[in-house]
């Protein structure tokens, strides 16, 4: 997560080696902030702009728009009709607070269960024998080499009542009847799990693959059971990978819009799918602006806030 | 750290002189085969309570496999590891009354030092307050009280060396395993810490066996040495034994500098041997309890020391040999001459530098005698 | 609001991807850009078109009113004919999207059915905008074995099937599908309430929504492209659709040859009738490429071919020459003239409807 702390050192070594190139050296430096700049930061002032404008019926459908030959005028303007309407409508209709919850239960639930299945799977990973590592991560990468769309299409012949999961079940005898969960929630669930459990994979993999076994020896040797010595040793040291895999998989989630679509029943709703309705069935660019900056919002805050915690952590080990 | 050195009392304990004696540790015709490779061939060796045994032997003996499978983190193809009476197959690693210490130190990077002591004692469910007690009490013992509350990235090697010691310490195992205990530290840290190790080992009267391929290391702590090779043992007896009386050349040449000079027998009596090792000079004479037939290849192994160097031939020696001095190393305290000989081989003689070096009246290319007594060297037939 | 499509999704990521990308390039004179819905057309009239006039065709699909009114409302879409849904044409033509036809480069305008543009003059009057390509009703297409087994073979004609709670709940078992369409599921029950099918007035929109939280509990899915292979392979029983997309799962069904017969009807009561117009966006770079397009298309033989090859009924009054027997005279294509009178259309809603309707379905589907 800390991502920043990497490229200092690199600067440094620059910085010494690359005398007398200043506006090269600045240049490169500027390549990053450039590219946040017009494929993050712009986006992100357009559609804030957009959830404090009014909606109209017009092409673009909001007001004001920014009319650049008015000038400074114009500007001023703009800034004058801006309001915070829309923010304020989203808490009088409680539709809104219930998507975005509802969209976080269901990213929280689809999470833990990606990581209590992801895991082990990460484990079993790390511990296979190193030349079976590359096959076996290839399988776990494999899917992502068909298209998203297919893959979820396909969750709908497995899991339909005449799907292949019924008929299996059926055909041994665990169940008598034919399971619904084709268009339940549970079907999302499945979805979104299967669709972002490679998410979770990777990053755990990576920690437990450089997991020091040795420490793992030294435990039992202290008298410790293998079964607790992951508890007390794995477990805490893989934390960094948790955390990774956790927010690969949850923040996607929580913006889902397909796999609920594809695979989920009506009655569920999430905030995607708010979103989607706001912006073409009702329309209204400016509050689906709106709830895209709050659902931005209530993604990065957490992210903010552990980073924040991390560096307390670096600092207070220093 | 300033731990005065008590000289062992060698002598005194000897418990693998006493048949009487019941073995702590005893491997029993032990073979560890991994697929096709046999790391321990058929070994058998006992350990004594108290000892400070080394495994000494050069990667891939099969000293490591020999500690892992003390450990348990290994277990014998063929053969019975016994522990005290006890047959140590059945326990697994976390239930064994042997700790260790690893190579890696393999502290625990998110518990402090204080933690990491402890770890051992509360897997015990040990009381609080005894584990308090303890972790003070190894604190203590490896000197770092100061550090109790750091977490292993923020001590420095020797630190980190002495947490992984005193957390194998802390649950008072029967028998210590250290592996290659010192290997990341420099020297002169080292050469201390042995010292430390030792005081440590009589101080609380346990059980150590340390894996090293350092025979300087060997020869200072251990009571007795097992010099290995290809997963077999060659020999095991106390560091002045091997040194003095090694039993093969692969010995004489781990411990210490020695040389070597290949020859035939001459009949030998069972108290002197000779053996002819140039066509064109005398045979060498050694005392020796073998008998050898005539004519079989033999070797005798003496160590640099015990070689005298003269410009003039000694009056009276019972080994004598002429050659060029071909190359002189100075280390200080000791000059080791390299004598090139008649056959063109090489023979190193060490001679501690009392006087001067402007006033050393040896210098190269001189024409020099070597000598030394019929007692002074081994005579080897392997 | 056809549908016609089983990866709706797909179109709609794409699109709004190209949207954003789509600039207006300056088009060579011989070349025209047409964005209409997927598997509308066949393809001999572009193939033919271009030959006679040397214009190349760009064709390119979509599969929903709101994803070709947000590249429209977002502007420089780079199309010269674009096909919206009347409703949905209505209110871009008062956003400002589309220009005026000009009816002197329209010649076949003559050959226009006025049953037809009649109906269509309401979404865009005078029809100074845009000409009629295709057009179809909202109805309900069933398994014919299921159907008739629930019903003790009593015909299905009638909306109660739909919004008659305890005629519903039969057919629970064997799966209920509905468009995700509540500009065309709140005219059904306001129909059915005996009420102005395009009231605008929230107090009837919340009887309709009460009528539909009704029937809710049976439907198993809400969703406007699913129905169509769900139909077909016999996971459903009964939907509410759109005609040809009706007729797209009978016919696949047949193909499948897995004994599933799937009809649709217009039901008694009357039902939804629905345009797709053609229109010229304002910022259309070749004009002129784009009328002759469309006077082509209003040619009988060429517009007779497209009907028979999707099954959807067009504007086009001297194309029935041209046409199948089996279209012409399937009256779920062509509706005989009582049906007809029943066929009810409806205007777009203002803004602040729009919403409560939106909300109420939302509430609907939800429960929330």
């Amino acid at each position: 997560m800390a991502l920043a702390d990497i490229t200092t050192p690199s600067q440094e070594t620059e910085q010494a080696s690359v005398q007398g190139s200043g506006w090269r050296r600045s240049l490169l430096i500027a390549v990053p902030y450039i590219w946040l700049l017009v494929f993050f930061l712009a986006p992100f002032v357009i559609v804030l702009k957009i959830s404090l404008s009014d909606v109209v019926l017009a092409r673009p459908p909001y007001f004001p728009t920014f009319d650049i030959s008015e000038g400074w005028q114009g500007f001023v303007a703009m800034f004058q009709a801006f309001d915070l309407e829309n923010y304020v409508w989203l808490t009088e209709d409680t539709l809104y607070l219930k998507s975005y919850l509802s969209s976080l239960k269901i990213a929280f639930i689809s999470t833990m269960i990606a990581l209590v299945l992801g895991y082990p799977i990460a484990y079993a990973l790390a511990k296979a024998p190193k030349e079976w590592r590359s096959t076996l991560l290839m399988l776990v990468i494999l899917p992502f080499w068909t298209s998203f769309l297919i893959r979820v299409y396909a969750w709908i012949g497995i899991l339909k009542k005449e799907g292949v999961l019924n008929y299996v079940l059926l055909w041994s005898g665990i169940i008598d009847e034919p399971l619904t969960i084709l268009n339940t929630d549970a079907a999302i669930y499945i979805g979104i799990v299967y669709s972002y459990l490679p998410f979770m994979i990777l990053p755990l993999y990576a920690v437990l693959e450089k997991l020091d076994y040795s420490l793992l020896e030294a435990a039992t040797d202290l008298g410790c059971s293998p079964f607790k010595a992951f508890w007390v040793i794995t477990l805490p040291l893989s934390v960094s990978g948790i955390w990774a895999g956790c927010f690969l998989v949850f923040i996607p989630a929580v913006g889902e819009f397909v796999i609920p679509d594809i695979l989920g029943g009506s009655s569920t709703i999430m905030i995607g799918k708010t979103l989607w309705v706001e912006f073409f069935s009702n329309r209204d660019w400016p509050v689906a602006s709106a709830v895209a900056i709050l659902l931005l919002i209530m993604l990065i805050m957490p992210i903010i806030l552990f980073q924040k915690q991390q560096e307390k952590q670096a600092e207070a080990s220093q | 750290m300033e731990t005065l050195v008590s000289t062992q009392p060698v002598s005194d304990f000897a418990p693998w002189n006493n048949p009487g004696e019941v073995p702590l540790v005893h491997f029993d015709g032990v073979t560890k085969k991994f697929g096709d490779f046999t790391a321990i061939e058929n070994l058998s060796l006992n350990i004594y309570e108290r000892e400070f045994f080394a495994l000494l032997g050069p990667s891939g003996c099969g000293k490591t496999t020999m500690m892992r499978m003390l450990a348990g983190f290994e277990h014998p193809t063929k053969g019975n590891i016994l522990l005290g009476q006890g047959n140590l197959q059945e326990a697994p690693p976390h239930k064994r009354p042997v700790n260790m210490m690893f190579q890696s130190y393999a502290l625990f990077p998110h518990m402090n030092v204080e933690q990491n002591i402890g770890f051992g004692l509360k897997q015990d469910k040990t009381p609080k307050a005894e584990i308090k007690r303890r972790v003070e009490e190894m604190l203590s013992l490896v000197q770092l009280e100061p550090f109790a509350k750091r977490k292993p990235h923020q001590l420095s090697g020797g630190q980190k060396q002495r947490v992984a010691l005193a957390r194998s310490l802390a649950k008072k195992p029967k028998l210590l395993l250290l592996d290659e205990p010192l290997g990341a530290l420099d020297r002169k840290l080292r050469e201390q810490t042995q010292f430390e190790l030792m005081n440590i080992q009589e101080q609380l009267g346990l059980t150590f066996v340390i894996v090293t391929h350092d025979q300087e290391e060997a020869m200072t702590v251990a009571s007795r040495i097992a010099v290995m090779d290809h997963g077999k043992i060659v020999q095991v007896a106390t560091p002045a034994e091997i040194y003095e009386y090694p039993n093969s050349r692969y010995s004489a040449d781990f411990l210490g500098d020695v040389n070597i000079i290949e020859g035939r027998t001459d009949i030998s009596t069972g108290e002197t041997a000779s053996l002819y090792w140039s066509d064109e000079e005398a045979p060498l004479t050694v005392s020796t309890s073998l008998r050898l037939p005539a004519q079989t290849t033999a070797w005798l192994a003496v160590r640099p020391e015990k070689l005298r160097i003269s410009k003039d031939k000694p009056p009276t020696s019972d080994n004598c040999i002429q050659g060029k001095v071909w190359d002189i190393g100075y280390t200080g305290n000791i000059s080791t001459y390299h004598v090139k000989v008649s056959n063109g081989s090489i023979l190193k003689a060490q001679v501690s530098n009392q006087e001067r070096l402007a006033d050393r009246p040896i210098t190269w290319e001189d024409t020099v005698f070597v000598h030394w007594d019929k007692g002074a060297g081994v005579f080897l037939e392997t | 609001m056809i549908s016609s499509f089983k990866s709706k999704l797909t179109v709609t990521l794409v699109s709004a991807a190209m949207a954003a990308l789509a600039t207006s390039v300056a088009q060579a004179d011989g070349t025209i850009n047409v964005y209409n819905w997927s598997d509308y057309i066949d393809e001999s009239v572009l193939k033919d078109f271009e030959a006679e006039t040397g214009i190349k065709v760009n064709y390119d699909v979509f599969d929903s009113n709101e994803v070709l009114e947000t590249k429209l409302l977002a502007g420089t879409t780079g199309y010269d004919i674009v096909v919206p849904t009347g409703s949905f044409l209505s209110r871009q033509i008062q956003a400002g999207v589309f220009q005026k036809l000009d009816k002197d480069a329209l010649p076949n305008l003559k050959n226009m059915w006025s049953v037809v543009s009649q109906r269509t003059s309401i979404y865009d009057p005078g029809n100074a905008y845009s000409i009629n390509y295709l057009w179809g009703t909202t109805g309900i297409g069933y398994n014919v074995e299921a159907a008739a087994k629930r019903l003790d073979g009593k015909p299905v004609d009638s909306w109660d099937i739909i919004f008659n709670p305890e005629i519903l709940a039969k057919f629970q078992d064997c799966g209920i599908h509905m468009l995700d369409a509540p500009t065309e599921l709140f005219p059904a029950a306001l129909n059915h309430l005996g009420l102005d099918p395009d009231s605008h007035d929230k107090a009837d929109l919340d009887k309709a929504a009460e009528l539909l939280k009704t029937i809710r509990p049976y439907i198993q899915k809400f969703h406007s492209s699913e129905y169509i292979n769900a139909l077909a392979n016999g996971d459903i029983c009964l939907a509410i659709g759109w005609s040809g997309d009706v007729f797209q799962a009978r016919d696949r069904a047949a193909e499948a040859d897995n004994g599933v017969t799937i009809n649709y009807i217009i039901p008694k009561e009357g039902a939804l009738m629905w345009f797709d117009q053609m229109a010229i966006p304002t910022d259309a770079a070749n004009t002129k490429g784009a009328h002759l397009f469309l006077d082509y298309v209003m040619r009988p033989d060429v517009i007779a071919k497209a009907s028979n090859y999707v099954v959807y009924a067009n504007g086009n009054k001297a194309s029935q020459a041209y046409l199948d027997a089996e279209v012409l005279e399937d009256a779920a294509v062509y509706p005989d003239a009582d049906t007809m009178e029943n066929l009810y259309v409806t205007t777009p809603y203002p803004l602040k409807i729009q919403r409560v309707v939106t909300r109420a379905w939302t509430s609907v589907k939800s429960g929330q």
